[in-house]
């Protein structure tokens, strides 16, 4: 037997342990690093970033659509929940989604899913409070898996006629954090904790109460 | 194992290590999902419970890719013949409305962003594309402006994205096999 086969053994294991961490390790890391990357790029977290029509110009996003018009709203929650509100254009396509740090699409919800001209959803981490005036029952609550990520919105230009009028409508969309209101706290008038199965408040409005389980969806 | 041996072992496993990322998210060299014609999709993109190569691939390639419940996402490189789509070259997209609520045709260079052409054309889509009698389209990548619906290149490799917004379910659970839009080259120089 060649005396130097147990330390080549040894080399190659130790060789093919370390190829596979390395792997591993990077296929985990890449899709992290690129939404880092990109949510620098997109600038000032809990705000609308509303952008042009896509032509070869643009440079944020690979593989953007020429047809959709996009607006993102990059989120931080580490300062408290997000709120977001954004009109629904019927007469087309148009959806929100979210997607948190490893670029994972956690949420979406397109004009067919939204019966009035509006949505506003509550972005929210496990273990976080809402102050009661901001728990209205058609607030649609989602949960965030991570504390960082970005919201999409997309709208589709059927017709380049109506570009300038989905345009307005969507420069109206709105996020923005739900400051933590330290009146609400001392009165007791914030919700429990949040956390994915129990979803409640102190003393809910009767209102709420009857639209349970219509108009509550948490995700 | 001796120090010398040990350094060498960690060098080489870090380079096989990252070799190995390289050619199967950067490169692509083994795609996943499944093929359609010259068309390939990969129906766990954006899925949180999806491998962590599609996530990687769909991270560097597809940044922002909706789930496939919401939109699926079919990308040519080849034509129907197998071979590379070449900037140089004119194709044909031929069929009728893909299973969807809204779909578009878009062409891609290697830099995987929009052809820049004085004509600012890019895509057709359900909404703008133009319909033979029967409702079937014909749409010219290439050449020069010769048609209603033509997507113009430059020289180079290229790729097309078919975006099927809202698909219908068999889109979803077979996309391997509902009728899409063919894809042939007509002429090259």
């Amino acid at each position: 037997m060649n005396p130097r086969a147990p330390q080549l053994g040894a080399w190659l294991v130790t060789t093919l342990a370390i190829a596979l961490l390395v792997h591993f390790g990077t296929l985990y890391a890449l899709p992290r690093l690129v939404m880092r990357r990109a949510l620098r790029k997109m600038g000032e977290p809990n705000s609308m970033h509303f952008g042009r029509v896509p032509t070869a110009a643009s440079r944020m996003v690979v593989r953007p659509s020429p047809d959709i018009l996009y607006a993102s709203c990059p989120f931080d929650l580490s300062s408290g929940p997000l709120r977001v509100t954004a009109n629904v254009p019927h007469s087309t396509y148009w959806s929100v989604s979210a997607f948190d740090a490893a670029t994972n699409n956690f949420f979406v919800r397109n004009d067919r899913e939204v019966t009035g001209d509006s949505i506003e959803l509550l972005l929210v981490q496990r273990g976080q409070t809402l102050p009661l005036s901001d728990r209205a029952p058609e607030h649609v609550i989602v949960f965030a898996p991570s504390r960082r990520g970005v919201l999409l919105f997309r709208t589709v230009i059927d017709d380049d006629r109506h570009l300038s009028a989905l345009e307005a409508l969507q420069r109206q969309d709105r996020c923005e954090t739900v400051r933590a209101d330290p009146e609400a706290h001392r009165s007791g008038q914030v919700s429990p904790r949040l956390g994915r199965r129990a979803v409640w408040w102190r003393s809910p409005p009767a209102s709420f109460k009857a639209a349970v389980p219509d108009h509550f969806r948490a995700y | 194992m001796k120090l010398r041996m040990t350094i060498s072992a960690v060098l080489a496993g870090i380079t096989l290590g990252l070799f190995a990322t390289w050619l199967t998210v950067v490169r692509v060299v083994v795609p996943g999902g499944v093929e359609n014609g010259p068309w390939r999709t990969d129906v766990g993109a954006g899925n949180p419970r999806g491998n962590p190569y599609t996530r990687a691939r769909v991270a560097l390639h597809g940044f922002l890719a909706l789930n496939a419940g919401e939109t699926v996402y079919y990308t040519a490189t080849h034509d129907s013949e197998g071979r590379r789509l070449d900037g140089r070259c004119v194709y044909e997209i031929s069929g009728h409305d893909p299973d969807a609520r809204w779909w578009s045709i878009t062409a891609y260079g290697r830099d995987e962003f929009l052809i820049p052409n004085p004509a600012n054309r890019y895509s057709v889509s359900k909404t703008t594309v133009a319909r033979e009698p029967g409702g079937v389209f014909l749409v010219q990548v290439g050449g020069a402006d010769e048609t209603a619906n033509w997507i113009p290149l430059a020289p180079g490799r290229f790729s097309l994205s078919l975006r099927l917004y809202n698909p219908g379910p068999r889109v979803v659970f077979d996309p391997a096999h509902v009728v899409l839009p063919t894809l042939k080259k007509v002429s090259c120089p």
